[in-house]
C-alpha cells in the first residue's frame, strides 16, 4: 500500500504514462543516481526492500494501522497533507499523506487513516510535509556575527560556543520559518581549533535548555584558508598549523591512554574516542586532502569535511574513498580556482563522488540562515538531482553528525520536527506554512504572518 | 685591409668610444670595397631560401644575391659553407634603454628620438643577438608621440637614427576620452584645412581685386605717381599665396592623411579593436596594431576582422590562455591564418628577451605557426612597420647589408649566432 | 575600409566556441585557429558584394516554442518571425522565407528578454580583464603596458565633464559579463541613465533611451534638501501654470511675454510634464509616506528604489502611482522601539502590488558573482523574482517585474518588454518555466540575432546539455580523469534525454512540483 502510494506521486507526471517498471518517479529513483543503466533492476530492488521494511518495522501495519489514543496530558498533532516527503531510506513519498505526532515524537507516517479524538487535527490538503532541515555549519546562535571566535590562541579545545548562544533570536526565528530546525552552532575559523559547538534546535521561543540537543555537540577545526591568514596567528604556514593540531591531538590521546585528567583536553578526548564528531573547515584540493589525511587516516575520528570550496572537488574521490562525509557550502560552485572555463558544479561533483552523506551548509550568515534551502536549489540548478539535494539538507547532515536516528527524516519514533510547505521546498516560490519542533508549534503563517 | 678585419678590430675597440668613432669614419671611407659572402644557405625572407648563396656587398649595400654566383678573383670572400645567413632582426616596438615616463594626453608631435642618450651605448648589447634595427616608441597612454628607428651602433643621435617619424603611437581604449583624442586629431586637420581654404579664398579674392585694379590702372596710365606707388606697395604685400604650416600637434595627422606617417594603435582587448574601427570611421590612413598578449585576452573575437584588413600586429611570441581556462591559444597563429601580418617583439624588452626571442618564436612554430611567417615577423614586417621596407628586412639587391650569420636554422636551439653584419660592417663575431 | 554594423554582425555571430570539434586535428596544445569563425553567413558575405549583403533582409524564425508574450497571451507551439531585428509575425503556420535563420524552440518556452533596471558598470563598460597579473615578462613595457586602474571610471568622468553619454564609446561587446548577462536571459540594461541593448560583437545602435529618469533625494535626514526640492517643484509647477495660460492667450495679447524660465529647474518641469520620471532611493516608512504625499500633491509618479518599508504605506504609494524597484530579499529588522509596523517583509512586493504600485525587481548584487555563492546576483534574476512570489506576488506581475515594468521605467516599452509584432526581436528560449530554479536559458536573441547559445559557450554547456548536440568540453586537457567522466555522462545524457525529453508538454504546466520532478530526472541522468 505504501509502495503504491509512492507511485501515485506526481499525478500527471510524465512517468505516469509509462509502464510501472519505467515509472521513473524522479524522487523514487534518485538515490541510485550512478546506476542509470540498471534503473530497472534497482527499482525492483527498491520495491522489494521497501516492502520488507514496511512489513518488518510495523507488524500488522499492512492490514490495519492504528494510531494510539493520547494519554492524559499528552500533546499530539495530526496533519493531513497533499504530500509527505519522508526522506526515509525508502524515499517514501505519500500523496496524500498523514503525519501524526505524539509527545514530541512522530507517531505515524503513512496514508491517511482514522485519527483518534484528542489529536489536534490540521488539514493541509494542498501542502507538503517535509522534514525540518539540518544545517551543520552555522554561526547564528549568537544572533549576529559577533562573539564567534576567540582569536588569541590558535588551539582552543577548551572553549565552547554555547556560552554565546542567544536562544530564540530573530535569526533563529527566520531559520525556523524557512524550514531549518536543527543547527550546529560553531566557533569561527580564524583559529585552528576554535572550540566546541552546540547542536540545537531553531526554537522560536523558550530558553537555552529547551533548544539544546547536545553541548558539546562536536568540535570545530579550521585546517586551512583562514587561520593561516589571521593577523595574530603565530604560525602562518599550513605545515605549522598542522603541527599544532597534531600536537594537541597527540596530547589528548596520550592523556586518554595514561588516564590523566586535563581540563583543556577532556572534550578533545571524546573526539578521539569517537564519542563526538569534528567538523573541519577546509578548502582547495590540498586543504581538503590534508584534512582527510589528518582527521581520517592519521586520527580516525568522526570527522566531516566542511566547505571543501574552490578546487577542493578535485580530490572528491579521495575524500569518498576514505569514507569522509562532505558538508559543502556556502560556495557551491567554482569558476576561478578550477580554470576549466565552466562553472564547476562542486556540490554535484561531491554528491556524486560516492562518499557518504553529502550535505550542504550556509555558513550562516555568509548565506542567510533562512536561505538554506536555496543552497539545495542552486545545487540542483547546476545539475544535481533535486531529491538528492533535499537529502543533503535533511537526513544526510543528520547522519553525518550521528543524529540520523533523531532528526532529518519523517519516520516513526523520530523527533517531530516537521515543516509544512506550500510546495517543492527547493523552489524559492514556495513558502513555509507551519513548523513543528519536537511536536510543538514554532511558527504558523496563519497566526504569525509570513516571516521569510 | 678588408672591411672584415677593420670590423673585427672595431669589435675589440667597442668599449673605447673614440676609437670606435674613428673606425666608423674609416669604414665609411673604405666602404667602396666590394666583398662577397658565400654561405650554405640564405634565408632571404622576400624570395625564399637560397642554397649555396652568394651575396655581393658594396658600400654597405647588397648589390647581388643568388645561388652560386661567380665571384671575381680578387674580391675578398667570406666563405662559410655550413652557415646560414638571414636579414638582421628588427624589433619595431621597444623602449630599450629609454626611461622617460609618459602622460596620458595628446602629444603627437613628441619624438622618441629626443629621449635617446647615445653615450649609454646600451643598444650595442643587442647586436650579438642579431638585432640590427630597433623601433623606439614614446611612452604614455593617449597619443604619446612618434617612434624612431635606430641602428644599435653609434655615438651620436644622428649616427643611431635610421628614420625618425617611424610611426605615430596611439593608445586606443574602449572609452570616450581615448576615441575622442583620435577624432580630435583629425578634426584638427579639418579645421586647419578649412582655415587654409578660407585664407586661400580670401587671397584669391584679393588677388582678383588687385588684378582688376591693375588693369584699370594700366588703362588709366596718367594716374598720379603717388597712388601708383601705394598700389605697388599693396601688391607687394599681397604677394604669392604662402600656405601656412600646420601646428606641431596637427602636422602628424596631416601626415597620416597624406601617407607620410603611419599609426600604430596599441590595444588591449577585442573591444578596443571595435572601438578603434568606430573611432577611425571613414578616415583613411595606414595603421597597424600593437596587442600585448596577456593571458585571458579575447583577441580571438576579432582576429578575422583584423585579418581581413591585412593589418600588421605587433605581438610577443607567446601562447595565451583562453579566458577563464588553462586551454592554450596560439593567437599569433590565429592572426596569421586570418590574413594578418605579424611583427614579433621579444617577450621581455631586456637583453634576455632579445636573446630568447627566436626560441620563443620556435615554440609558436611547434604549435603550428608557419616558418615563413615567423621569419618575416622578425625582419620584413617590423621593417615595413617602421617605414623601412625599402632599406632593410630582407636580403635583396639594393638593401642594407644587415646580415646575421648563424651556425644553422635560426629556430633551432643549438644554433649559434656566429656573426652579425650591419650595413656591411661586422659588428659582432669574426669574419675573415 | 569601414566595417559597418552588418558586417560586424555577420562576423560576430558564428560559433564562437565551435573549434572544439576540430581541435583534435591541431597541435595538441592549441586551439584551432578561428577560421571556423567564418560560418556560412560569412562565406556568403565574401562571395557576394558587401553592399548587397547589407541590403539583404535578415530573417530569424524561432519556431515551435510556447510563446509567453508578456502581454497575457500564451501561444503553444507557435513561431516568431523577425525581419531585420523586428518581430514581423507571431503565430502558427507562418510562412518562413528560405534564407531565414531557423531556431528550433520546439518543446521549449519563449519569453521576452529580461531587462535589468540596474547593473554594475562592468557588465557593459569595457574594463581590463586580465585576471592574470603574474606576467613578469610583459611588465618590462612599463608605461605602455600598464593597465589603467581607472579605466572603468574614465567613461563616467567624461560624462560628468562633458555632459554626454559614452556608453557607446566604452561598451565591451565581447566581455565575459556580457555573455553571462545574455546567459541569464537579460537583453537590455541601464548604464548611467542610458538604456542599452546588450548586443554582442558590435557597438552600433546600442542606446535605446537616455536620461529617462532624474535622480532626486528625499530624506528626513536632510530637511533642507527636502525643502529645496519642494521649492523647485513649486516653482516649476507655477511656471507651468503660467505657461499654459500664456499658451492659450487670446489673440489680443499675442505680444505678451512668455513666463520667465528663470530659476525653474528643467528636470523638474520634465518630471511634471511626464517626459521624465523622478527617481528616489528611499526605504523608511516616514520618508516613503511623505514622498507619496509629495508626489500626489504635484501629480507625478515617483520611482522608488529600495522601498523596504513600502508595505507599511502601500496605499499611499499606490495612490501616488509609484513604481518600486525592489529586492525582495532585502532584510531590515523590525524596530521594536516603534509602536507600528516596521522593517522588511518578504510580502513587500505582493502588498505593494495589491495597492497598485508597479514592481520592478533587481537582485542585491547587480553584477555577476562567479565565486560560488549562487543565487543572489544578476545571473539569478528569476530566483530573486521567485522570492517576490514566495511573498505572494502573482506570477504575471512577477514576470512583468523584469520585462514590461523596467521597459516602461526606461521609456523603451514601445520597443522591448513584450513579444509583439513590430517590437524588437529580443527574446529568450528556455528549457522550462523561466521562474523555476532549474530552468536554463538555452538561447538569447537580441535584435533578431542569436547572441547566446548555451551549448556553444563554456560556462554552462555541461549542465544538462541539450540533446543531440555536441558539448564544448573545455577541460579535456586540464584534468584527464575528471573529463573522461564528463564525456561519458554527456553521452549518456544525449542518449537518454532524447527519449525522455526534459521539456515535455507537461513541463508547461504551472505546477511547480512537476517542474522540480522533471528537473530532478534530468540531472540524475546528466550527471554534472
Amino acid at each position: 500500500m505504501v509502495v503504491e502510494a509512492r507511485f501515485d506521486f506526481a499525478p500527471g507526471d510524465a512517468g505516469e504514462k509509462q509502464s510501472a517498471g519505467c515509472s521513473q518517479s524522479r524522487f523514487a529513483l534518485a538515490f541510485k543516481p550512478t546506476l542509470s543503466a540498471m534503473k530497472l533492476s534497482s527499482l525492483a530492488l527498491v520495491l522489494l526492500v521497501s516492502c520488507q521494511a514496511t512489513g518488518g518495522d510495523r507488524d500488522g501495519l499492512s492490514e490495519e494501522p492504528k494510531i494510539a489514543e493520547l494519554a492524559a496530558g499528552e500533546q499530539g498533532v495530526a496533519m493531513f497533507c497533499a504530500r509527505v516527503l519522508t526522506v526515509d531510506d525508502e524515499d517514501r513519498i505519500l500523496s496524500p499523506g498523514l503525519i501524526v505526532t505524539r509527545g514530541g515524537k512522530i507517531e505515524y507516517v503513512g496514508p491517511p487513516i482514522e485519527v483518534p479524538a484528542g489529536y489536534e487535527r490540521r488539514d493541509y490538503k494542498e501542502l507538503w510535509a517535509v522534514p525540518g532541515m539540518v544545517d551543520l555549519h552555522t554561526h547564528v546562535h549568537t544572533g549576529g556575527w559577533g562573539d564567534v571566535n576567540a582569536a588569541t590562541n590558535l588551539i582552543n579545545p577548551e572553549l565552547s560556543a554555547s556560552v554565546a548562544m542567544v536562544p530564540a533570536n530573530p535569526l533563529l526565528q527566520r531559520a525556523a520559518s524557512s524550514g531549518v530546525t536543527t543547527l550546529f552552532g560553531i566557533p569561527g575559523s580564524a583559529t585552528s581549533m576554535g572550540g566546541f559547538g552546540l547542536l540545537y534546535k531553531a526554537r522560536t521561543s523558550g530558553g537555552y535548555e529547551d533548544s539544546l540537543i547536545a553541548d558539546p555537540g562536536g568540535l570545530k577545526v579550521a585546517q586551512t584558508h583562514n587561520p593561516d591568514r589571521n593577523g595574530n596567528a603565530v604560525m602562518r604556514s599550513w605545515a605549522g598549523l598542522g603541527w599544532l593540531l597534531e600536537q594537541i591531538n597527540d596530547d589528548a590521546i596520550a592523556a586518554t591512554e595514561s588516564g590523566r585528567f586535563d581540563p583543556q583536553l577532556e572534550n578533545l578526548k571524546r573526539v578521539h574516542s569517537g564519542e563526538l564528531p569534528v567538523l573541519i573547515h577546509c578548502a582547495g584540493a590540498e586543504g581538503v586532502a590534508n584534512t582527510v589525511r589528518m582527521w581520517r587516516i592519521n586520527y580516525p575520528t568522526r570527522s566531516i569535511v566542511s566547505h571543501g570550496s574552490f578546487d577542493g572537488w578535485k580530490v572528491a574521490d579521495f575524500v569518498a574513498e576514505n569514507g569522509m562525509p562532505v558538508n559543502h557550502g556556502p560556495r557551491i560552485s567554482d569558476y576561478y580556482s578550477s580554470r576549466t572555463g565552466r562553472v564547476e558544479p562542486t556540490a554535484v561533483i561531491y554528491s556524486e563522488s560516492g562518499g557518504p552523506n553529502f550535505s550542504l551548509n550556509t555558513d550562516s550568515q555568509i548565506v542567510p540562515q533562512d536561505e538554506f534551502f536555496l543552497q539545495a536549489s542552486m545545487s540542483a540548478r547546476q545539475g544535481a538531482d533535486s531529491y538528492q539535494m533535499l537529502r543533503a539538507v535533511t537526513i544526510h547532515p543528520a547522519r553525518a553528525f550521528g543524529y540520523g536516528d533523531r532528526v532529518g527524516s519523517l519516520e516513526v519514533g523520530k523527533d517531530a520536527d516537521i515543516v509544512i510547505w506550500s510546495g517543492d521546498p527547493l523552489d524559492p516560490r514556495s513558502y513555509v506554512e507551519f513548523v513543528l519542533i519536537d511536536g510543538e508549534a514554532q511558527y504558523d503563517k496563519q497566526l504569525d504572518g509570513q516571516w521569510s | 685591409m678588408t672591411v672584415a678585419l677593420l670590423a673585427q678590430q672595431s669589435m675589440k675597440a667597442l668599449s673605447e668610444t673614440f676609437v670606435a668613432l674613428a673606425l666608423f669614419a674609416s669604414v665609411a671611407t673604405a666602404g667602396g670595397d666590394l666583398i662577397a659572402v658565400r654561405v650554405g644557405r640564405a634565408e632571404t625572407v622576400s624570395q625564399g631560401t637560397i642554397e649555396h648563396a652568394v651575396i655581393l656587398i658594396d658600400n654597405g649595400k647588397i648589390v647581388a644575391i643568388g645561388q652560386d654566383l661567380p665571384i671575381d678573383r680578387g674580391i675578398p670572400t667570406i666563405d662559410r659553407p655550413n652557415w646560414t645567413v638571414m636579414p638582421g632582426f628588427v624589433n619595431a616596438y621597444s623602449r630599450f634603454g629609454l626611461t622617460a615616463q609618459g602622460g596620458a594626453g595628446s602629444e603627437p608631435h613628441k619624438l622618441a628620438s629626443s629621449e635617446i642618450y647615445p653615450r649609454d651605448a646600451v643598444f650595442e648589447d643587442l647586436l650579438e643577438y642579431g638585432y640590427t634595427t630597433l623601433g623606439l616608441y614614446p611612452p604614455g597612454n593617449g597619443i604619446p608621440g612618434q617612434a624612431v628607428a635606430i641602428r644599435p651602433v653609434g655615438d651620436t643621435i644622428e649616427e643611431l637614427i635610421v628614420r625618425d617619424n617611424a610611426y605615430l603611437k596611439i593608445r586606443l581604449a574602449s572609452n570616450a576620452g581615448s576615441k575622442k583624442m583620435l577624432r580630435d586629431g583629425f578634426a584638427g586637420v579639418d579645421k586647419f584645412d578649412e582655415k587654409e581654404a578660407k585664407r586661400l579664398e580670401k587671397w584669391e579674392k584679393d588677388k582678383e581685386k588687385a588684378d582688376k585694379k591693375k588693369k584699370k590702372k594700366s588703362k588709366k596710365d596718367d594716374d598720379k605717381d603717388e597712388e601708383k606707388e601705394d598700389d605697388k606697395k599693396k601688391e607687394e604685400e599681397l604677394g604669392d599665396f604662402v600656405p601656412e604650416a600646420p601646428k606641431d600637434n596637427v602636422l602628424p595627422f596631416v601626415q597620416l592623411r597624406n601617407g607620410e606617417l603611419s599609426a600604430l594603435f596599441s590595444i588591449r582587448t577585442a573591444s578596443d579593436f571595435i572601438h578603434l574601427i568606430d573611432a577611425i570611421d571613414e578616415e583613411e590612413f595606414t595603421w597597424n596594431l600593437r596587442v600585448p598578449l596577456r593571458d585571458d585576452i579575447d583577441l580571438y573575437e576579432v582576429t578575422e576582422r583584423i585579418g581581413k584588413l591585412e593589418k600588421c600586429v605587433v605581438v610577443e611570441p607567446r601562447l595565451t590562455f583562453h579566458p577563464g581556462t588553462r586551454r592554450v591559444r596560439n593567437l599569433p597563429l590565429e592572426l596569421a591564418e586570418a590574413g594578418a601580418k605579424l611583427a614579433f617583439i621579444p617577450r621581455s624588452d631586456s637583453t634576455r628577451g632579445y636573446r630568447d626571442c627566436r626560441f620563443n618564436i620556435a615554440e609558436l612554430l611547434g604549435a603550428g605557426l608557419d616558418r615563413d611567417v615567423a621569419l618575416r615577423g622578425m625582419t620584413l614586417e617590423p621593417a615595413t612597420l617602421l617605414g623601412l621596407e625599402e632599406r632593410i628586412g630582407s636580403l635583396d639587391e639594393g638593401k642594407d647589408a644587415n646580415l646575421i650569420f648563424l651556425s644553422g636554422d635560426p629556430f633551432e636551439g643549438t644554433t649559434q649566432i656566429e656573426a652579425v653584419m650591419l650595413e656591411g660592417r661586422v659588428v659582432f663575431g669574426e669574419l675573415k | 575600409m569601414k566595417l559597418n554594423s552588418k558586417t560586424l554582425l555577420f562576423l560576430s555571430l558564428p560559433l564562437l566556441f565551435s573549434f572544439s570539434s576540430m581541435a583534435s586535428s591541431m597541435a595538441p596544445l592549441t586551439f584551432n585557429a578561428p577560421r571556423v569563425l567564418l560560418g556560412d553567413d560569412d562565406k556568403k558575405g565574401e562571395d557576394a558584394d558587401e553592399e548587397d549583403d547589407e541590403d539583404r533582409d535578415r530573417y530569424l524564425a524561432v519556431i515551435g516554442g510556447d510563446v509567453y508574450s508578456g502581454n497575457g497571451s500564451v501561444m503553444r507551439g507557435a513561431s516568431i518571425l523577425a525581419k531585420n531585428g523586428i518581430i514581423e509575425e507571431i503565430g502558427h503556420d507562418l510562412w518562413i522565407p528560405e534564407e531565414a535563420e531557423v531556431l528550433n524552440a520546439k518543446g521549449m518556452r519563449v519569453y521576452p528578454g529580461m531587462i535589468a533596471v540596474e547593473a554594475s558598470p562592468n557588465i557593459v563598460v569595457s574594463t581590463s580583464r586580465s585576471a592574470d597579473e603574474g606576467l613578469g615578462d610583459l611588465h618590462v613595457h612599463p608605461v605602455d603596458e600598464e593597465i589603467d586602474p581607472l579605466a572603468v571610471f574614465e567613461a563616467f568622468a567624461d560624462e560628468l565633464l562633458e555632459g554626454r553619454h559614452s556608453v557607446e564609446d566604452s561598451y565591451d561587446p565581447f566581455s565575459q559579463s556580457l555573455v553571462l548577462a545574455l546567459s541569464s536571459g537579460i537583453t537590455s540594461t541601464v548604464s548611467n541613465g542610458t538604456a542599452i541593448k546588450l548586443k554582442r560583437g558590435e557597438i552600433d545602435d546600442l542606446v535605446m533611451s537616455e536620461n529617462s529618469q532624474v535622480s532626486m533625494a528625499w530624506s528626513s535626514k536632510n530637511p533642507a534638501g527636502r525643502r529645496s526640492l519642494r521649492e523647485k517643484f513649486e516653482a516649476a509647477s507655477s511656471y507651468l501654470r503660467d505657461y499654459r495660460v500664456w499658451e492659450k492667450r487670446p489673440k489680443s495679447e499675442e505680444d505678451t511675454k512668455a513666463p520667465s524660465e528663470k530659476g525653474v529647474d528643467k528636470n523638474v518641469v520634465a518630471v511634471l510634464t511626464g517626459q521624465k520620471r523622478a527617481r528616489f532611493t528611499s526605504n523608511e516608512q516616514g520618508d516613503l509616506l511623505s514622498l507619496a504625499r509629495f508626489a500626489q500633491q504635484y501629480e507625478f509618479r515617483p520611482i522608488i528604489v529600495g522601498c523596504i518599508e513600502g508595505w507599511t504605506v502601500a496605499d499611499e504609494l499606490g495612490r501616488a502611482g509609484a513604481t518600486a524597484i525592489i529586492t525582495p530579499r532585502d532584510r531590515r529588522d523590525r524596530n521594536e522601539m516603534l509602536n507600528r509596523e516596521s522593517g522588511s517583509t518578504i510580502e513587500n512586493a505582493a502588498i505593494l502590488y495589491e495597492h497598485g504600485v508597479q514592481i520592478a525587481i533587481i537582485p542585491s548584487n547587480t553584477g555577476f558573482d562567479m565565486g560560488g555563492q549562487s543565487g543572489r546576483d544578476l545571473m539569478h534574476l528569476p530566483i530573486e523574482v521567485g522570492f517576490a512570489m514566495r511573498g505572494g506576488l502573482p506570477e504575471s506581475a512577477a514576470l512583468d517585474s523584469v520585462t514590461v515594468v523596467p521597459a516602461r521605467l526606461l521609456g523603451i516599452s514601445h520597443r522591448v518588454g513584450t513579444l509583439e509584432e513590430g517590437k524588437d526581436c529580443d527574446l529568450i528560449v528556455t528549457d522550462g518555466d523561466l521562474l523555476h530554479y532549474q530552468t536554463f536559458v538555452q538561447y538569447t536573441v537580441v535584435d533578431g540575432s542569436i547572441a547566446y547559445d548555451k551549448q556553444k559557450e563554456i560556462f554552462f554547456a555541461h549542465i544538462r546539455p541539450r540533446a543531440t548536440e555536441e558539448v564544448f568540453d573545455p577541460g579535456e586537457e586540464v584534468a584527464e580523469d575528471v573529463d573522461e567522466a564528463v564525456v561519458e555522462d554527456s553521452e549518456a545524457a544525449t542518449d537518454e534525454s532524447s527519449e525522455d525529453s526534459p521539456t515535455d508538454e507537461e513541463g508547461a504546466d504551472e505546477d511547480s512540483e512537476e517542474e522540480s520532478d522533471e528537473g530532478g530526472d534530468e540531472s540524475e541522468e546528466d550527471g554534472r
